[in-house]
């Protein structure tokens, strides 16, 4: 144990460091300045960005050690006696927060480039905050909100509302509102789950399957519960009430138990909780876990063959969505022309800022309590009692602010872990994700393969539309039926079609799950049937933009 | 999560190489880290004993004009480089490559002697202090020797010399004379963070309207740095008005060694880039040359 002596917001620390801890691990945990926030962990993105001897770096890949005698400004420390810095002020009034788990660290980095630049031009700022990345989309409002704030520090420019083309009389329509948590995002007040700490808190951590098929022979948690400083560790056994959770079909474990399978990399084996995190991770290594590995299926169509590796015994087959509309045949022979292309849109990431976190803790009234930056509360609840056997009355789910989901923070992550270990240690208990975790184990935007065949007459009438639609919505439902299902009705594009036959297949398979993703499969879709559009208006030497107008209801 | 089991950070050269000759097995010296520390995280690196931070060592952040040399420290920061005087006037190639890489968190930690260190073919410092055919700089309890910065890469991450007990203390390049001048370029996806999809630098002298000397460098080009020594033969000696463009492009594609990478792009774009890579820097350098536009006479390419 080293002792660091450095300047934090013009006050002088000193606090203890393990070796190997990194600036942020010392900003956010020891000294409990969480405006600094940690998003990739892996110098990426600028959340953690601070000011060491007036430069911006990147706290969570910074030496704590290096920090020696420096002086920090993080986020916290940049308010002068109670007066928002003109950065601040510009980030509230152009409403360049959005989920706000990027802002701490677009604002130092802005700071620094104003030191530096106090004029800067768009470009200076683009180039400066290049490293510095916002997954809501907001640069046009930061850029904006630099430039107002530069203006008023060299010019004295006020720092106002950007003004709105908007005619009207309304209290809300066509007034710019601000954000109601504004100030507390620009400020590092605003409190996310990995945020808040309780006395004696333990840090959970999960064994993952790390392969992607295979039975689990035999699972031996002896070694890790004797580590010092584990306070217990969980497998499917020590769940009292329902395995399974899931949205809409209850197919995907909260832990894989012995004799069971394990359906993708992610699955959760064993749980953990100790004093520290690093012993957490220790313990996951000390777990032995023996699989019967069994054959994979990848992709969504291999996975509909007759021969396909089973995924689920029950079939590969989530659902299949049809529509039948008209007279297919008909429709074609109306047709001056048949234009048929198969599409491929792949998986995506959703990449929100702030990775999963859960704390649970048990009440004085015996009640469970869980902290979770979730898309659906409510659902989280629900899920969290089956699988405690308790009453939903008896769970609360506790919603600070979130830090980006687009559809990812829908599906259970790490709750049940948390109310689990909590009731287990009757202690409070927080489970973590980082960013390698977080992208191994919540679902994704769901892989398509999309055959489109279109009949249409000269003048770019549609007679008829043919669509064949393959999902993979990976090893467990989530909301995988209905995301094809909104894939299926946006196959034949916004147009009005006469004759219609459209075949969905949402199968599961050996990768991770997929689920809700911003547009919720109409992405893929219309993906397909625009760039067939398209591909019909050459063909017909006709105006495609044109022909997609006219061709709208 | 021991990422090192102790630290050290000397302020002078000689505590310096003096704690890499008594220190443990696995002793290695970090500059900046924005590399290392990752790959130590991420296990592509060996668990470390002793972790030596050069970043403070005084003799190695300095930037300065020796005689005809221009002296580069191996600690001096990206950021350091991009706005030192004596670079900027000397080494347009390096201010360009260094300004490029990653965003300005990342340049005010990340040294160009990490950046070399670290021996990867397509790093952007590297690549340009290649083009400005740079000696590099080592010191160890024996004492120091300087050597052609080629010598010490010896394959993707691995160099010649003992990177636990010997340093890179700093470089030195010729100053800039009449008629000389450096462009640096690279291609990149557009997250705008990665390593480049492919870079190049140039160095030329231009006496007249003649190329009386000059240097390609680019990457990845092969497991080490790459030096395009066919293709600066074929050019020396041409004036920069003669077509040479087009048959250079061309020796320029069978000197280098081009491959698919999983994560940035395949063989064949590297390949068309090759030739575009080539027309920016020979322009960008044969112009701040002759101090007026240049255009490379049949530089039309797909």
């Amino acid at each position: 144990m080293n002792k660091l002596t450095c300047w934090v917001n013009h006050k002088q620390v000193t606090v203890s460091v393990e070796p190997g801890e990194m600036l942020s691990d010392i900003i956010r945990y020891s000294l409990g300045l969480t405006g600094t926030k940690v998003s990739c962990n892996e110098a990426e993105c600028g959340a953690c960005t601070v000011l060491v001897d007036s430069v911006p770096v990147l706290s969570c890949n910074y030496p704590a050690l290096k920090a020696q005698g420096k002086k920090i400004v993080t986020i916290e420390g940049l308010e002068d006696k109670g007066t928002l810095h003109p950065l601040q002020e510009a980030f509230i009034k152009y409403g360049a927060s959005q989920c706000g788990f990027c802002t701490p660290g677009q604002i130092m980095t802005a700071a620094a480039l104003l030191e530096e630049k106090p004029e800067p031009t768009r470009e200076d700022i683009e180039y400066a905050l290049n490293d510095t990345l916002c997954r809501c989309g907001a640069y046009p409002a930061i850029t904006n909100a630099v430039l107002a704030a530069a203006d008023y520090i060299q010019h004295g420019k006020p720092i106002e509302f950007p003004s709105l083309e908007f005619e009207g009389e309304l209290d809300v329509v066509g007034q710019t509102v601000q954000r109601p948590e504004a100030v507390e995002k620009v400020t590092g007040k605003a409190v996310y789950t990995d945020d808040i700490t309780f006395p004696d808190m333990l840090y959970g951590a999960t064994l993952r399957a790390g392969i992607p098929h295979g039975k689990i022979l035999s699972l031996d948690t002896s070694r890790a519960k004797k580590l010092k400083g584990v306070r217990a560790v969980l497998t499917a056994e020590d769940i009292p009430g329902r395995i399974n959770h899931g949205l809409i079909v209850q197919d995907w474990p909260a832990l894989v138990g012995v004799g069971e399978k394990v359906r993708y990399v992610g699955d959760a084996v064993a749980v953990v909780a100790a004093d520290t995190r690093h012993i957490a991770a220790k313990a996951l290594t000390l777990i032995d876990v023996e699989y019967e590995p069994l054959p994979i299926v990848t992709d969504p169509v291999a996975a509909k063959e007759p021969d396909a590796p089973l995924v689920h015994e029950e079939g590969n087959l989530l659902k299949h969505i049809k529509v039948d509309k008209g007279d297919i045949v008909q429709g074609f022979a109306e047709a001056d022309i048949i234009m048929e292309d198969l599409f491929t849109t792949p998986t995506y990431e959703h990449a929100f800022m702030e990775p999963e976190c859960s704390i649970a803790r048990i009440t004085e009234d015996d009640r469970v309590e869980v902290y979770v930056g979730s898309q659906i509360p409510y659902s989280d609840r629900d899920q969290i009692a089956a699988a405690l056997n308790i009453p939903k009355e008896q769970v609360r789910v506790r919603g600070p602010l979130i830090g980006g989901g687009f559809g990812g923070k829908e599906d259970i992550a790490g709750q049940i872990h948390a109310a689990l270990l909590s009731r287990a240690t009757r202690k409070p208990v927080k489970v973590l994700y980082d960013r390698h975790e977080s992208m191994l184990v919540h679902p994704k935007r769901h892989a398509t393969r999309i055959r489109v065949k279109l009949g249409l007459k000269k003048d770019g009438t549609i007679t008829a539309a043919q669509t064949e639609l393959y999902g993979d919505t990976g090893a467990y439902a989530s909301l995988g039926a209905k995301v094809m299902g909104r894939a299926t009705t946006h196959s034949t594009g916004p147009y009005i079609v006469p004759n219609v036959k459209i075949d969905c297949y949402a199968m599961y398979t050996n990768n991770p799950p997929a689920g809700a993703f911003r547009g919720f499969g109409a992405l893929q879709a219309d993906f397909a049937i625009e760039v067939m559009i398209d591909q019909a208006a050459e063909e017909l030497k006709l105006d495609p933009d044109r022909t997609q107008a006219e061709k709208c209801p | 999560m021991n990422l090192f089991k102790s630290y050290a950070k000397p302020g002078t050269l000689d505590e310096a190489v003096k704690i890499l000759s008594e220190g443990p097995e696995n002793t290695v010296v970090m500059a900046g880290g924005t590399d290392l520390l990752l790959d130590i995280r991420q296990g592509r690196h060996p668990e470390v004993d002793l972790l030596v931070d050069i970043s403070e060592v005084k003799e190695m952040g300095a930037i300065t004009l020796e005689e005809d040399w221009v002296f580069l420290g191996a600690g001096a920061t990206h950021q350091q480089i991009i706005s030192n005087p004596i670079i900027r006037e000397n080494g347009q190639c390096v201010v360009e490559g260094c300004g490029l890489v990653g965003g300005p968190q990342v340049r005010n930690i990340a040294t160009i002697g990490g950046n070399v260190a670290h021996s990867l073919p397509a790093a952007d410092g590297t690549v340009a202090l290649l083009s400005m055919d740079t000696e590099v700089q080592l010191a160890s309890r024996e004492g120091t020797r300087r050597l052609p910065l080629i010598e010490i890469f010896a394959g993707p991450g691995e160099v010649t010399f003992d990177r636990g007990r010997e340093l890179v203390v700093g470089f030195r390049f010729q100053k800039k004379r009449e008629g000389e001048a450096s462009a640096f370029h690279r291609v990149m996806r557009p997250q705008g963070v990665a390593i480049a999809i492919l870079n190049m630098s140039a160095w030329v002298k231009v006496v007249g309207e003649k190329i009386i000397d000059l240097r390609i460098a680019c990457g990845p080009a092969g497991p080490k740095p790459f030096r395009g020594h066919e293709t600066e033969e074929f050019i020396k000696g041409k004036t920069i008005y003669e077509g040479f463009f087009t048959e250079a492009s061309r020796i320029l594609g069978e000197e280098v060694s081009l491959r698919t990478s999983a994560h940035r792009a395949t063989r064949e774009y590297r390949r068309q880039l090759l030739p575009v890579l080539l027309q920016q820097v020979l322009e960008r350098a044969v112009s701040r040359s002759i101090k007026k536009p240049y255009h490379l006479k049949d530089g039309s390419h797909e």
